[in-house]
């Protein structure tokens, strides 16, 4: 044998034991670090409410509902040295969900529930995304997990006494609930749809070419028939939500003032 | 370029005019294709903070830019390359079969490329339910792949009446390696046909109310990872059988090319849900075996890399080079005559990233890292963007003008392409593997929000790799619009002399006669085995699990779409 053919052959064996040790590497991380892949779990059924539910102080469920297109719930603190098992459904389509600085990501696919665990012990939000494309507003779909030290939580804890509710924050509860704010803000960014900032009284152009102002008679017409007007630049895409009279009232009172 | 001494052989005209057509085809279309890459890079830079530019939605460019340079492009370069290999090798074809799988693929390239440009079908190139489609999208793709399909099964008979004129004879390498890639297309397409015919079209037509989305996307990648061997293979053919004699060297051992394409029919197919690691309903256990099983599909890859350096390395000592690395100066980087090393030689190089990434997507827990970021369409940009768009459009170009007896015009400007792409693809890839570490989600369109610095989710932090990832797509742009300027003006030239079907053909170095690589059957049957053991206890756990089914939805609403008015 030439000396280059030993030199190549002992190549070909130093590459192989590198594969090797690092899929034993891969193997053995599973035992010593807990990093694992989620399995198949069947017991527990697809759910439709978002919460944390706390177990005991430094254990946490924390049940993640994605759907088109944010997680719910959108904002949890959880203390730091927390143990968090974390589960996640949707009511729709495929969905990711991914924690920025953990070794957290999961797919969320229809039908079954995902599961994974992870332990947060530095103090500092996280922030987690949707990375499987998921529709028109993908790229939006984000939540926070907050950590905060023990102490801080704590003393949040105990001051969450019932604070007089303001009713824009009431009226940002509804629109919450009813899914306006998948694609309306209130912070004056467009998103799929126009935002509420300004909204009331504005010259409007429509599709077509007609412009109106955004009184209460066009609203109301607005809220109940989307499909009847559409602004220009944006698509027909708004579902007839389910909204009662009274609700309508409030909301276009709430858009009055949100200047 | 008369110095490579090609064997030529007359052929029918009318299988000149189909593999023509095949060929020019898909490269014009891929002007829009890679007009959509280059769109991708500044959506995601943040150079574009809208939905939509020039009438093309985002998601709708992007699942453009997927279904023609992945499935369209690269299904009509194999078949057209498939025919040339079959002919030129083994004998003629039957034209009326080859004008019958010639005009389904035309067909269903038409009715999907449709769908898209309408708007209905912005479900990019994967086409996950419950995101539905327009029924002719799938039923578009489903005729490409029927086309393909008979074409393979019309080269059949040439090929069992070759080995019946040859007794004892070794079937042409080149012929083995295309009939390979053809049996990884039909293990591949199987599963997915039954997907999209059984599942997807009844579902987005209304006719059944709900489909099984855990089943639907374990039979999606079933189907997802062989198709990347069936790109590859073709490549394989020209490197193993061409790069050889363009570097000015012989093949290092035909046994390694024979032997590199039955183990990629035999693992190729086994490993899908290693693109499935983070998915609930699959036990760990089966995605940890079919890790293991992607660890095995990846040796002929390596013994490519191998061979392929040993067989430069003959010709460049034979020229006088030596020294451990001095051989490397003598290879024939910017000769125009040889000007196919270029495109061979720069996807051996962007191959070894996409093959070392690829180890790592796969190495099981590894993956939780990077999956879904954009780490992933920079190491798929170095396999498929790499070494087989290089080599396809490299043939392209050779078929087209030796079919139509034509001088390659712009020859410089010829021979910069493939160095200049190769310079993009790793700047663009280097950007897209640091965000993607940090966890930058893929298929997003960043521009209205993680890029915009308008917006509460800014990251700027991924805003450095973002500028890699414009420079690097604006390189490759470049590159790919030289090649444009070389191809469409050898293709308007006039002929110079009488056009005819030329291949080049290395001589071996090693002609080795194992036995056990000259047939097809027993890798058949070890590959039906394996995929028996790998995706019975899955599916089975996928049918049996009684997983609740998911009502269509279209990408821009967030309800189901209303059955009885779809």
């Amino acid at each position: 044998m030439t000396p280059a053919l030993k030199l190549e052959r002992r190549i070909v064996i130093i590459a192989t034991a590198f594969v090797l040790v690092l899929f034993g590497l891969a193997a053995m991380a599973i035992n010593l670090f807990h990093v694992g892949l989620p399995t198949c779990l069947t017991d527990i059924k697809p759910f439709q409410k978002g919460e944390l539910i706390a177990h005991s102080p430094t254990h946490y469920e924390l049940r993640y509902v994605a759907k088109m297109w944010d997680f719910e719930p959108k904002e949890v603190t959880v203390p730091a040295g927390s143990t968090i098992d974390i589960y996640v459904s949707t009511p729709d389509v495929t969905h990711g969900l991914i924690l920025l600085g953990t070794n957290l990501n999961l797919m969320v696919v229809p039908g079954v529930v995902n599961y994974a665990r992870v332990k947060l012990d530095q103090a500092r939000n996280y922030q987690l995304l949707c990375h499987e494309y998921c529709g028109t507003g993908h790229e939006r779909m984000a939540a926070n997990l907050r950590v905060v030290d023990a102490a801080t939580f704590a003393a949040a804890k105990s001051a969450a006494t019932p604070a007089p509710v303001e009713q824009g924050d009431a009226m940002v509860k509804l629109l919450e609930a009813k899914d306006c704010l998948t694609c309306h803000s209130v912070d004056g960014s467009d998103g799929i749809g126009p935002t509420f900032k300004g909204m009331f009284g504005r010259k409007t152009k429509l599709k077509g070419g007609s412009t109106i102002t955004a009184d209460e008679k066009y609203l109301r017409e607005a809220i109940l028939d989307p499909s009847k007007t559409i602004v220009d630049g944006f698509d027909d895409v708004m579902p007839k939500p389910e909204i009662t009279d009274e609700e309508v009232n409030a909301l276009i009172e709430y858009l009055k003032n949100l200047k | 370029m008369e110095l490579l001494n090609e064997r030529k052989i007359e052929i029918e005209p009318g299988l000149k005019r189909m593999i023509l057509i095949e060929l020019v085809l898909p490269t014009a279309l891929l002007v829009i294709g890679i007009y959509h890459g280059l769109m991708q890079v500044l959506y995601r830079a943040g150079h574009i903070h809208t939905r939509k530019v020039l009438g093309l939605e985002y998601y709708q460019g992007l699942t453009l830019h997927g279904v023609v340079n992945a499935i369209v492009f690269t299904t009509f370069f194999a078949v057209a390359f498939g025919y040339a290999v079959i002919r030129f090798y083994l004998g003629r074809v039957n034209m009326k079969i080859a004008w019958l799988s010639f005009t389904l693929m035309i067909v269903g390239t038409l009715l999907a490329a449709g769908a898209i440009l309408s708007g209905t079908s912005s479900v990019l190139y994967t086409f996950y339910p419950p995101l539905r489609a327009h029924p002719a999208f799938y039923i578009g793709l489903t005729l490409v792949v029927v086309g393909s399909w008979i074409a393979f099964f019309n080269w059949l008979p040439v090929y069992f009446s070759w080995k019946r004129e040859h007794p004892g004879e070794k079937v042409p390498l080149a012929v083995v390696g295309i009939f390979a890639a053809f049996i990884v297309w039909l293990i591949a397409t199987i599963p997915v046909a039954i997907e999209i015919i059984f599942m997807l079209i009844p579902w987005s037509f209304g006719w059944v109310a709900t489909v099984n989305v855990p089943l639907a996307r374990m039979l999606f990648w079933f189907f997802g990872h062989p198709l990347v061997y069936f790109w590859l293979l073709p490549t394989y053919v020209m490197y193993y059988t061409m790069l050889p004699k363009v570097s000015g060297g012989k093949l290092f051992s035909d046994f390694a090319g024979r032997l590199t394409f039955m183990w990629l029919i035999l693992y190729s197919a086994p490993v899908g849900i290693h693109h499935q690691f983070t998915e609930p309903g699959i036990s760990s256990t089966w995605k940890f075996v079919h890790a293991f099983f992607t660890m095995l599909v990846a040796v002929p890859s390596f013994a490519t890399a191998f061979v392929m350096a040993a067989s430069m390395e003959l010709g460049a000592r034979e020229r006088g080079g030596n020294g451990l690395m001095g051989w490397w100066k003598k290879l024939p980087y910017l000769d125009t005559q040889r000007w196919l090393f270029g495109y061979f030689f720069c996807g051996l190089f962007i191959f070894i990233f996409g093959g070392v990434t690829g180890i790592i997507n796969a190495s099981y827990n590894l993956d939780i890292v990077v999956h879904n970021t954009s780490w992933l369409p920079a190491h798929f940009h170095q396999t498929v963007a790499g070494p087989v768009f290089l080599s396809y459009i490299g043939m392209t170009l050779f078929l087209v003008a030796r079919l139509t007896g034509k001088e390659i015009k712009l020859p410089r400007m010829n021979v910069w392409v493939p160095y200049i792409w190769t310079l993009g693809i790793m700047i663009f890839s280097t950007g897209l593997f640091i965000s993607g570490a940090s966890g930058e989600p893929r298929r997003t369109n960043m521009g209205l929000t993680y890029a915009n610095p308008d917006s509460p989710l800014y990251h700027a932090d991924w805003q450095t790799p973002r500028m890699l990832g414009v420079l690097g797509g604006t390189i490759m742009t470049i590159a790919a619009l030289m090649f444009f300027i070389v191809f469409f003006a050898t293709l308007f030239a006039r002929s110079t002399r009488q056009g005819a079907l030329e291949l080049v053909v290395s001589e071996p170095y090693h002609d080795e006669n194992v036995r056990a690589v000259q047939s097809f059957t027993p890798w058949l049957v070890g590959a039906a085995l394996l995929l028996v053991i790998a995706y019975t206890p899955p599916i089975v756990q996928t049918l049996r699990s009684n997983f609740p089914g998911a009502p269509p939805y279209t990408p821009d609403r967030p309800t189901p779409i209303n059955t009885s008015n779809p």
